[in-house]
Order: structure tokens, then sequence, then C-alpha cells
């Protein structure tokens, strides 16, 4: 053996060792071209926070202009409507992140693009000191009404452009007050009624009657009942298994057509329909109203929680039908739902960040409102739509009643293993050229049409101006 | 002959270095530019000189030296050093002037090894006692060791740190080329059949196993993960470049797979690296922090980076040693990154030209030896902080802040400088 071999086994050794660095090659350019996007947006990269440093954030704004969130220079930041607003602009903290617009739009009000991001070291030349303006569709006095009703109880309130799917007011109460967010964060953490949970998105709850337009909706899709037909309220319906629903407050309707018992808000109606239409009609029908689908991006939703289909027996259809049984349901879903049923059968899809502009006043990006879903046809629609309108005139509903505006509702009480009632209220309304949805809860606070409803009144109110 | 303009080869490293330099400076200073001001910001220029004036110094000194050796390898190392002067000055300004001090001893260190390099490669001859040496040198730390950063491997001499490990490098290298070269024959012509492994008598592999244990040893308890697979791959690599034997490798392998499964489900603090390597986002804010971190960093950058000083690298923890190269492929971005592995990889070629170019078996297998432990150690540092392979803590040569690493690694560069001298000059 001589130097030769030596020397060919020294090579190969020196390839082993190039054709490893090689494949580490190529995992780095899958690291820094592939996935890094993904890398370089995630929730626990901090970069983007650091970022904030050097920079005088952009303005949030309302629909009129008003500023909500400014900072009058470089690392201060003041929240001009505090609780009131919390939800929307969200916080931005160094220590606790960010939520709410301030963290969807971080990247814009600090003035960074993704096309900048990508341009690397050359991006620093178009770094300006001041961030852009974000400008939302919340309009202050219907945002402010809202929290103003909800009275420091338990709740939420969403309401939207039918129009455009812009978001007028987005309410969650109690909330928290993103001007003092680092030194609250500890208790705020700890209270037991969660006031950094965004209710309006990410709040849960049993649906109670106000499904009912969607039961009686899908019910004359099918064509197992129609508007003629006279059901008969003896106070309780028999769902078998030895249990039975009732009427609230141990009422008996009587004789009644669908229209009378959407008004009356009948159970005994509606967990009849139910358990004629079955889970095969169910289904579809909360997936054509869009129950399967989420809200996201500016608007981070939580899905729905639909019924286990497969394990359901009558009595738990019939419980579906007047909105309990394991149904749960966000606020924000619900003003979908109102919106549908004024609508035309129309579902917009929901946004609030109306436009961004420079500071030197450039329009950056503007929102183009956009159809979502069809959730029923126009005919059913302007129906149902039109009983809504008599709960209000006189049904359940009638504290929302504005003399001179036309108003449509549905209320609901949805029983919760939480303790009293969750009080309900959704609907619609036109108030001169605008045309609104909402949708209305305040947490176990016992009847919808007491408690809920008065909400929507003064809402209303705020933008009849 | 090509050595006018040769000279070249330098201005890549030397522009790279002072315009990093003047980056920082003219960032810093934020466009004031009183005396006092001035004269605070610049206080490493004597020390910045000193090292700009040794290497032009040492890169004459090759030019100028007959026979020539290699001049490629040098220029190589000074890109290295520049990116880490640029990158500590940024990350970590206090330790700037200790790093150009680090750098101007390892390059004394460098000439005084070049000026007797024929004399120290004679020590080859002294087989035992280099092995002897070796061993005493990483048991050291097992007796007299301090606790840093979770690994027992320093030894605090007045107010120095060293690691011993770093000189042991140099060390063991020199005994593996001198007990390969010396035993090949034997070791190559096996007689004991072992299922389908061929193996020479225990007593010709007694040394090698006693290598091999030793990085377990270093392994276990000092709890120096990167030295420890650093020692493995090369007394593995330098045993199959001197025997050809495949066996060995088997061996080897199936000897560090059966010891790094039993040492899995024995301490806990293998455990643990092996399992945020598996999947750092279990814990993503505890034990997995820093390789998530370097992962953002990398992300962050993109393709082009983020340009230099404009990163947020100071997320890493101990960014300015192990994760070095995690800052500057944030700041510099894949284009960066691809560049410093290219570096490597010439750096590394250039060493294999200089192993093939040698005479004797010992000075093939010191060469290559030495060549080796540059690339493998940048090898397992960099798998590391990417997340290619688990991470074990070891410095980037040249590139890290850390003064026994640095000079260490200019003794061994010293060498392979010394060994690329030929006597007579067959092509150049």
């Amino acid at each position: 053996m001589g130097n030769r071999m030596l020397k060919r086994h020294v090579l190969q050794a020196g390839a082993f060792l190039l054709l490893c660095v090689g494949a580490l090659a190529v995992y780095i350019v899958y690291l820094q071209f592939v996935v890094a996007d993904g890398l370089a947006r995630d929730p626990l990269n901090r970069r983007g926070m650091q970022a904030d440093a050097g920079i005088q954030r952009g303005m949030i704004l309302d629909s009129d202009g008003r500023a909500l969130a400014q900072s009058i220079q470089a690392g201060t930041r003041s929240y001009l409507m505090g609780e009131t607003m919390a939800f929307v602009t969200g916080y931005s903290s160094s220590e606790y992140g960010s939520s709410g617009i301030e963290g969807y739009a971080n990247r814009e009000l600090l003035g960074i693009t993704d096309e900048m991001s990508r341009m690397g070291p050359l991006a620093q030349i178009f770094q300006s000191e001041r961030g852009n303006d974000v400008k939302l569709t919340i309009d202050s006095d219907a945002q402010q009404a809202a929290y103003s009703g909800m009275a420091g109880r338990r709740g939420a309130a969403v309401v939207l452009d039918m129009d455009t799917g812009a978001v007028l007011a987005l309410v969650s109460s109690p909330a928290y007050n993103p001007n003092y967010i680092d030194m609250e964060w500890d208790s705020m953490v700890e209270r037991q009624d969660s006031p950094l949970l965004n209710r309006a998105l990410q709040g849960l709850y049993p649906p109670g009657s106000t499904i009912k337009p969607m039961i009686a909706d899908i019910a004359l899709e099918q064509g197992i009942t129609d508007a003629h037909e006279v059901f008969d309220c003896t106070g309780s319906l028999d769902v078998g298994g030895g249990n039975s629903i009732r009427e609230g407050h141990g009422e008996v309707h009587g004789s009644l057509h669908l229209e009378q018992a959407l008004v009356k808000s009948c159970n005994v109606t509606f967990g009849t329909l139910a358990m004629r239409m079955g889970v095969k009609a169910l289904k579809p029908g909360f997936s054509r109203f869009g129950f399967d689908r989420t809200v996201d991006g500016e608007l981070q939703e939580t899905a729905s929680h639909l019924p286990d289909y497969p394990a359901l027996d009558s009595g738990d259809i019939a419980q579906v039908g007047i909105g309990q049984s394991t149904l749960l349901v966000t606020p924000m879903h619900m003003a979908l739902l109102a919106m549908a049923m004024a609508n035309d059968g129309v579902v917009m899809k929901p946004y609030i960040i109306q436009q961004v502009t420079s500071p030197q006043g450039v329009l950056l990006r503007e929102a183009v409102p956009r159809k979502w879903f069809e959730a029923t046809t126009r005919d059913r629609a302007n129906l149902i739509g039109g009983w809504m309108e008599e709960v209000v005139q006189k049904g359940t509903g009638t504290a929302a009643k504005v003399s001179g505006i036309r108003v449509a509702g549905k209320t609901g009480t949805a029983e919760n293993p939480a303790g009293k009632d969750h009080a309900w209220f959704i609907g619609s309304a036109v108030i001169g050229k605008q045309r609104i949805a909402f949708a209305i809860i305040v947490e176990n606070s016992g009847d919808g049409g007491v408690e809920a409803a008065p909400i929507a009144r003064k809402i209303i109110l705020s933008l009849d101006k | 002959m090509m050595t006018r303009g040769s000279w070249s080869l330098l201005l890549g490293p030397l522009g790279f270095l002072l315009m990093g330099l003047g980056v920082l400076f003219l960032q810093h200073s934020g466009g004031e530019f009183a005396v006092e001001r001035v004269a605070g910001e610049l206080s490493y220029l004597p020390w910045l000189l000193a090292v700009i004036f040794l290497a032009v110094f040492i890169h004459a000194l090759l030019l100028h030296s007959r026979p020539q050796p290699d001049i490629w390898l040098f220029p190589c190392v000074m890109m290295f050093s520049s990116l880490g002067i640029v990158m500590i000055a940024r990350l970590k300004p206090e330790l700037l002037i200790p790093q150009l001090r680090w750098i101007i001893i390892g390059m004394v260190a460098f000439v005084v090894v070049l000026k007797f390099g024929k004399v120290i490669s004679r020590f080859v001859q002294y087989q035992y006692i280099l092995g002897l040496s070796c061993l005493l040198l990483l048991c050291l730390p097992l007796f007299f060791g301090t606790e840093i950063g979770g690994s027992r491997n320093w030894i605090l001499l007045g107010s120095f740190r060293i690691q011993p490990s770093e000189f042991g490098k140099i060390l063991l290298v020199f005994f593996l080329a001198a007990y390969l070269s010396d035993h090949r024959q034997v070791l190559s012509l096996p007689n004991l059949r072992l299922l389908f492994l061929w193996l020479p008598p225990l007593r010709f592999i007694a040394p090698l196993l006693v290598v091999w244990g030793m990085a377990i040893l270093m392994f276990v308890v000092q709890r120096d993960l990167g030295s420890a697979l650093l020692f493995f791959g090369i007394a593995v690599l330098m045993t199959y470049m001197a025997t050809g034997s495949k066996s060995y490798v088997f061996l080897a392998v199936a000897f560090f797979c059966v010891a790094a499964a039993v040492s899995y489900t024995m301490f806990d603090h293998v455990k643990v690296r092996f399992d945020i390597w598996l999947d750092p986002w279990q814990d993503p804010s505890g034990t997995a922090y820093q390789v998530v971190q370097s992962l953002f960093a990398f992300g962050s950058g993109g393709i082009w980076g983020t340009g230099f000083a404009h990163g947020h690298p100071e997320l890493i923890p101990e960014v300015h040693t192990d994760f070095i190269f995690a800052a500057a492929a944030e700041e510099f971005g894949l284009i960066g990154s691809l560049m410093i592995l290219l570096t490597y990889v010439l750096f590394f070629y250039k060493g294999l030209q200089v192993a093939l170019g040698c005479r004797t078996e010992g000075q093939i297998l010191l060469a290559a030896g030495c060549n080796i432990v540059f690339f493998l150690q940048a090898f397992i540092i960099l798998a590391g902080v990417t997340k290619f392979l688990p991470l074990t803590g070891i410095t980037l040569p040249f590139v890290s802040y850390g003064g026994s690493s640095m000079v260490s690694s200019f003794i061994l560069l010293g060498l392979l400088v010394s060994l690329s001298r030929k006597e007579q000059k067959n092509h150049g």
C-alpha cells in the first residue's frame, strides 16, 4: 500500500464531508427561502415588536377620521376611547405582544410592507420614521352606545353594515383598558370574568330562540311545512325517552301559524319542526347559513360548535331546533344570520379595516366589499324577515321599537350551565340610507326581550343622526 | 509566478472588515463627529491597525517565502476573522477589543508555528508521548475544571479561562497521524474475523478504542457534546483515511449509536438536547428557546437579509459564540450564509490539496487531519444552529468569540500552511 491508496482514502473522506455540507446548504436554502415567511411571522417571533423602537406608530382612526389610537412620539401610545374600543384597537405591548388591529395591522402601522421586507438592506432606504394610518369602519357613536348599554355586565355586541359587511361596532364587556395593559396584565389574567376575552368574536354561546328564523327557513326549504299549517301548542312537547320541552313562563300558545310561532317564540312548534326535519336536513341547513365557516384575517373568529350529528336522539334534535343542546355560536355569527334574513339571503364578508394611508396621505389599500355566501333565497328571506318585523312590532322584541324606523329582530333566552339565562337579541334596521344587522348578548341576565333588545334600540338611535 | 496579483486575495477580507466597522461607526456616531465621541467610539483602532498590519505582514511572508506555501488558506481565514470581528462589534461591542487581541495572539502563534513547522511536524515520531499528553490535557478539567455555561470543560488560570479541549484537538490530530501512519500495515491487514467485520488484533486497535472512549467520557462527564462529537468524528475519519477499512467505520458508528442510546436514557441533558431537536415547538419558550430564536433569525433574514445592523439577532442567547452564524444569516440573508458556507468549502478544498501534495504518510495524515478539524467543527455547529442536527455547543472556527478556540485554530492553520511548502514545486 503506497501513498496513492492513502490519498484516495483522504479524498473519499473529504468527499463525504463535502456531501454533508452540501446537504446542510440545501437545508439552509429551505430555511431561508421556503419556510422563511412562516418563521418571520410566527407569533412567538418578537422581531416585529422590536421594530417598534425607532418608529412613530401610525394612527388607528374611526370611520369619521377620529383618532382611536395615536402615538405623539415613537414609543408612546394612547388609546383615546380606552375600554370602549379595547377589542377594536387591541393593545400593543413589548411585554405581552399585541392583539386586535394593533396586532393584525402591526406591519402597516410601522410602515413596513411585504414588498419592503423582501428587499433586504435596500428596505432601509424606504423606511419612513412614521408608520401608516389605519382607518376602520367603526362608528364611534354606535360603539359607545353598545358599550354603555352593556353597563358593565358580561356580554357582547356586533353591528354590521348589511350593504358592505363593514363592522360598525364590536363590543365585548367587561373590557381591559389598553392604555394600562402592562400595569394591569396580571390582575386581568386572574379575573374570573375574563376581561381579555373578545366575546364578540371568540365567545361561544347557545343561541337559544335566535336560531328559530333559520329553523323556519330550513323547514320551508324542505317543504315539511308552509305558512298556512296550523300548529297546536299545549305548552309542552313530548320528545321521547320521557323528556319534554316546555314554553317559557309556562305559557300555552294554542293554535298558531309559523309566523305567530316565530313572533311568540313558540318552543313546541320549533321542536316539532326540528324533529320532523331530522339531522339530514339540519346539517346542510347549518352549513348553508355559514356555521361551518369562520371570519378570519382582521377579525379572528372562533369556529362555531355544531352538534355532534350522529349521536343526536330525537330529544337532542328538538333541543337544536330551539337553539339548545350542544350547539354553540359566536355573537358575530348570529349577526350574520340576522343579515341574511334582512338582505335577500345574501351575507357580505365582514371586515373592519376601511383603508390604509401613508403619512403623506397616499392611499395604500382600500377595502373592497365582497359577497361571502348566499344563505337563503330572496323570497324566503323576505318572508321570514317580515315576520321578524312583527316580533318587534307586537311580539317578544317590542323593547327595540323605534318610531319611524323599520326594525326587525328575534329575541333569545338561552339556558346555560353557568346560571341565569343568557339574553339575546339579533336583528336589523333601516336607518335612512344605512341598513344594519346586529347581534347582542348579555350573559346570565335573563330575558332577551327585556335585557338585550333595549341595547339594540340605543344602537339604532345612535346611528339615526 | 502569480505572486503579484495575489495581493488581491486580502482585498476581500480587509475590505469587508473596514466597511463593516465603518457602517457601525457611522450608525453609532449618528452624524456627530465631536472629537471625544469619535475617540470613545474608535478606542479599538490601535488593535485593529495591529490586526491589519499583521495580516499584511503574514501575507507578504507567505508570498515571498521559498518554497512557496499555499497562499489561499490565510486569506480565507482572514475572511472568517473579519466576519467575526464585524459581528462581535455589532453584537457585543465590549468584546471587540478582546477578540482583536486574541486574533493578534493567534497570528503571532501562527508565525511561530510556520517558522518551526519542520521541527514541529517531527513530533510525529513520539506517538505515545503525544497520546498520553493528549489524554492528560483532556482529563485536566475532570480534576481542576470549572463549570461555565453548563459544560465542565474550563480551567481557570488566574484571570484566564482556558478550554483544554481546544488544544487537545491539536494533540489528538498529531497522535492519530503518528499512530496511524506507523501502524497502517497492521491495521489494514486484519486477521481477526468478527461476523462480517475484519479486525486486527486487539492490542493494535486498543489506542483507538481509548480515543473513542475518551470522546464518550467528555460527552457524559463534562457535558461538552460539541467537542465530543468533533473528537469522535476526527478519530473515525482519520482511521478511515489511514486504513480505508469500512469495518472500523461500521464499528465506530455502531459504538456511537449504542453510546448515544444509553446516554439518552441515562442522562437528562442528552435527552433534552435530543428532544429539542425532534420537536422544538413542544417548548419554544423554555428549553428550546435558543434554537427556536435561531430559526426565527434564519426566517426573518430571508434571501436578502435585514441589512447589517438592522436585524435583531440579540434575541438569541449566546449569539456571539455558538450562534454567530444565525446572526450573520439574519442580517446578510441566504446570500450571506451561502457565501460563508462556500468560503469554508474553498478553505477545505485548498486544505485537501495541501494534504494530497504531501510526501510522507505522516504528513499526509497530519495535513488531512488539521483540515478536517476546521471543516467538521464548522459543520457540527452550523448543523446545530439550523436544527439540521441536534445542537451541540462548539465555536465556529475563526468567527465565534473565544480565545482558546482562536489561538488553537491559528496553531492548526500554521501547521497546515507549513505542510503546504513543497521542496520542489510541480505546479503553480
